[in-house]
C-alpha cells in the first residue's frame, strides 16, 4: 500500500499565494510515501514545503520554475507500476491525448502524469493511463481563469491503483475515486 | 561392551514411566542415570551457549557438575551417540540424586498431564519446582496454569480450535490495511463493468465517495485515519522487536526464521494495542511476550507449534490482565497502580528483614521505584538470561496465590540474596548492583522466595488466573 501524491502548477507566488487551507490541513507528513510534482511550483519555498510532507520528492521542470535544474521528464517505478512525469508544456497540442500517448510510449511507462492545462483529467489510452492532477492552488492558466484547485493521491497496491481525486468546489473538498488494474499482458509491441 | 547392552533396559524404562524402576536401576549402576538425566539436557539446544569448562547456563545445579571432565570422556562415550557425561564420583553423588529427581519429576509431570481430569493443585506443585525443557511439557503446563486450557482433557480440542479461529478472525478484522478493505468492498462491483483488458480507451470513470473513505481523511470514524494513528504504535513495536533478545537466534538476525517470529509477535502486539486503546502498547510488552511465544513455538507437537501465534496471544492477554494496571499511567498513584505495588514490596522486605529495609530506605535512600519498576512490570524478563527466565516463570505461573504475589516474593528474595553487598554499599553502588542484578543460583533464589513470610494482607487466593 503505497501512497503517491501527484500535484503541480501551483504558480506560487506569481498567480496564487498558497495552497487552499482545506488542502493544507489534509496534507500532513507521515502518510505519503512519494510525491510527484508536474512543475511550476515556482519558488524554493514551495519545494521545501513539499519536502516536509515527504522526503521522496520528484519534480519535472515547468516553464516558470525558478529552479532550472529540474529534469524535463522523469520516470520512476513504484511497486508494479512505472510512472512517467513531465510538465506538459513541451507536448503540443497542449493536453492532446495522442501526443501525450507518444510521450508515454517514449518513456515506456504505465501511468503518465502531466500538467500545464490546470484541469484535472484521467484517461485510459492505448494500454496506459494519463493523469493530469490540475492545479493544486487554483492558479489561472494560459487558457482559462476558471480553475478549481485539485490534486491527486494514488494508492498503489500490487497490480491495482486507486486514484483519489481531491477537488475544491465552492469552498468544499470533494473526493472522487478511480479504480484501475494493470493487465499483466501489458504493452504489446506496436 | 557392557555399556551398550545396559542401554536397552534404560530406554524401556523411559518409555513406561515407572518411578520405582528408575529409582532401583539408579542405585544399581551409576552409568545408567547418566543417560537417565540425558532427557533433561538434550533439549533447549538452540538456547545453550556452550562453555568449555564451565558452568552451564543459569544457576541450575544439575548443569554445574556435568561439564567437568568433558574432554576426557568424549572418546570413551562417543559410541553412545549422546552428549558425554562424566562419571559421577565424590561430589557427583549429590547430582546423582538430582538427576534421578529430574527424571522422576518428568515422569510425574507426564503422568499428571495424561490424566483425563487434571489436578491443577498438583500441577502447580510440580511446576513450582521447575519444568523440564524440551518436548511440549512446559508449553502444555503453562497453558493449563494460565487457564487457557481447561482441566478436563477432552475439552482441549474444542477450546483450542475455537480460540484459534477467534484469533484468525480478529486478525482479519483489525490487522488488514485500508487498501485491502476498500478492495474487498469494491470487489464485486466495479469489475463487472470493466471489460477484461485495457482496450477500452477514454476517460476513466469517477466514483463519488464519502468524506471518510479517502487516505487523507481526518475523520475519527475513517478507517484510514485509524490506520495512520496505529502506524506510530506499529513503528514502536517494530523497533522494540528488533531489540528483543539480540543474543538469541530465535528472535534476532536476518534469517527468514527469526523474521517470521518477529512478524508473528508484531501481529500479536499490534492486535493487543488495538483491542486495548487505553493502555495500547507500552515498551517492554515485547519482553513479556517473548518467553511465552518461544515456549509455544518450540512445542514438539507440530499442531501446537504451528498455532503458537494464536495460543501466545490468548496467554499473553491472560498474563497481562493481572498486571495491566501497572501500565496505565493514570493509575500510578492509585491503590492498584505500580506505586502501591512497590510499596507492598517495601512492606514485604520490612516484614522479613528489617535491617536491610532500613538500610535501603533510609540510610542509602534507594527506593523501590529506582530498581523494582522494571522487575515488576516486565516480570523479571530483563534481569536474568533466557533459560533462567523460563525457570522463574515456572514458579511464577504455578503460584497458588497468583503471579503478583510470587513476583513480589522473588523480588524480595533478590534483595535478600545480595544483602551483604547492599549493606556495605552506598546509594550509587546499590543502585548499580540492583539495576544490573548479578548472576546467582536460581534454585537458591526461588527457595528463599518460597520461605519468605508473606504479608497476610496481600493474599489473593486464585488457583487459576
Amino acid at each position: 500500500m503505497v501512497l503517491v501524491l501527484a500535484l503541480g502548477d501551483l504558480h506560487i507566488p506569481h498567480r496564487a499565494p498558497d495552497l487552499p487551507a482545506k488542502f493544507k490541513s489534509m496534507l500532513v507528513p507521515g502518510k505519503i510515501q512519494h510525491i510527484i510534482c508536474t512543475g511550476n511550483l515556482c519558488i524554493k519555498e514551495v519545494h521545501d514545503y513539499l519536502k516536509t510532507l515527504c522526503p521522496d520528492l520528484h519534480i519535472a521542470r515547468g516553464e516558470y520554475d525558478e529552479e532550472t535544474r529540474y529534469p524535463e521528464t522523469k520516470t520512476l517505478t513504484i511497486g508494479q507500476f512505472k510512472l512517467g512525469l513531465c510538465h506538459g508544456h513541451q507536448v503540443i497540442p497542449w493536453g492532446d491525448l495522442d501526443s501525450l500517448a507518444m510521450l508515454q510510449r517514449q518513456l515506456d511507462v504505465d501511468i503518465l502524469v502531466t500538467g500545464h492545462t490546470h484541469q484535472f483529467t484521467a484517461y485510459k489510452h492505448e494500454g496506459g493511463v494519463v493523469i493530469n492532477p490540475g492545479s493544486a492552488s487554483g492558479a489561472f492558466s494560459s487558457i482559462t481563469y476558471d480553475v478549481n484547485p485539485s490534486f491527486v493521491l494514488m494508492d498503489i497496491d500490487g497490480l491495482r491503483v486507486v486514484v483519489y481525486v481531491y477537488e475544491l468546489i465552492d469552498g468544499e473538498v470533494k473526493v472522487d475515486k478511480i479504480d484501475f488494474k494493470k493487465t499483466t499482458a501489458a504493452h504489446s509491441a506496436h | 561392551m557392557l555399556k551398550g547392552k545396559l542401554k536397552l533396559p534404560d530406554k524401556a524404562k523411559r518409555a513406561f514411566p515407572d518411578r520405582l524402576g528408575s529409582l532401583v536401576a539408579g542405585f544399581e549402576d551409576k552409568e545408567d542415570e547418566n543417560r537417565g538425566s540425558d532427557l533433561v539436557f538434550e533439549s533447549g539446544e538452540e538456547l545453550e551457549t556452550i562453555q568449555p569448562n564451565g558452568y552451564g547456563s543459569g544457576g541450575e545445579s544439575e548443569n554445574d557438575e556435568d561439564d567437568e571432565d568433558y574432554d576426557e570422556k568424549v572418546d570413551r562415550e562417543s559410541d553412545l551417540r549422546v552428549r558425554p557425561k562424566p562419571e559421577r564420583e565424590g561430589p557427583g553423588s549429590v547430582s546423582v540424586l538430582a538427576a534421578i529427581a529430574a527424571d522422576d519429576k518428568r515422569s510425574d509431570l507426564e503422568y499428571e498431564l495424561s490424566q483425563p481430569e487434571i489436578n491443577l493443585e498438583k500441577l502447580q506443585r510440580i511446576a513450582s519446582s521447575g519444568l523440564p525443557d524440551g518436548g511440549g511439557l512446559r508449553a502444555t503446563a503453562w497453558k493449563l496454569l494460565l487457564g487457557y486450557l481447561p482441566p478436563s482433557r477432552d475439552l482441549w480440542e474444542k477450546e483450542l480450535i475455537e480460540n484459534r479461529l477467534k484469533y484468525a478472525k480478529l486478525k482479519e478484522e483489525l490487522l488488514v490495511s485500508p487498501s485491502q478493505l476498500t478492495r474487498k468492498k469494491v470487489g464485486a462491483l466495479s469489475y463487472c463493468d470493466h471489460p477484461a483488458d485495457g482496450v477500452v480507451a477514454g476517460p476513466l470513470k469517477r466514483h463519488e465517495i464519502s468524506e471518510e473513505d479517502h487516505p487523507l481523511s481526518l475523520g475519527k470514524a475513517s478507517v484510514w485515519h485509524q490506520y495512520f494513528q496505529h502506524t506510530e504504535i506499529a513503528e514502536q513495536i517494530d523497533r522494540d522487536l528488533q531489540r528483543t533478545h539480540p543474543d538469541l537466534k530465535f528472535f534476532s538476525g536476518d534469517s527468514s526464521f527469526s523474521r517470521k517470529h518477529r512478524e508473528s509477535m508484531r501481529s500479536i502486539l499490534l492486535l493487543f494495542a488495538k483491542l486495548n486503546p487505553v493502555i495500547r502498547y507500552v515498551q517492554g510488552m515485547n519482553e513479556v511476550l517473548a518467553p511465552i511465544y518461544y515456549v509455544f513455538s518450540t512445542d514438539t507437537n507440530e499442531q501446537n507449534a504451528a498455532n503458537a501465534e494464536a495460543d501466545s496471544f490468548s496467554c499473553f492477554v491472560r498474563l497481562l490482565s493481572d498486571s495491566v494496571d501497572h501500565f496505565c499511567e493514570q493509575l500510578d498513584n492509585s491503590a492498584v497502580g505500580i506505586l502501591s505495588t512497590l510499596s507492598r514490596l517495601s512492606e514485604l522486605l520490612k516484614a522479613n528483614d528489617e535491617e536491610l529495609w532500613r538500610h535501603l530506605e533510609f540510610t542509602t535512600k534507594v527506593k523501590p521505584q529506582y530498581y523494582a519498576f522494571r522487575w515488576i512490570t516486565l516480570l523479571l524478563t530483563q534481569e536474568f538470561n533466557f533459560q533462567c527466565i523460563m525457570r522463574i516463570w515456572d514458579s511464577l505461573l504455578s503460584s497458588p496465590y497468583g503471579v503478583q504475589d510470587m513476583l513480589l516474593k522473588i523480588c524480595c528474595a533478590m534483595l535478600l540474596c545480595v544483602k551483604s553487598r547492599l549493606l556495605s554499599g552506598d546509594f550509587v553502588a546499590n543502585l548499580k548492583l540492583l539495576q544490573n542484578y548479578p548472576d546467582i543460583n536460581i534454585e537458591h533464589l526461588l527457595q528463599v522466595a518460597r520461605d519468605l513470610s508473606s504479608d497476610p494482607s496481600t493474599y489473593r487466593l486464585s488457583l487459576t488466573l
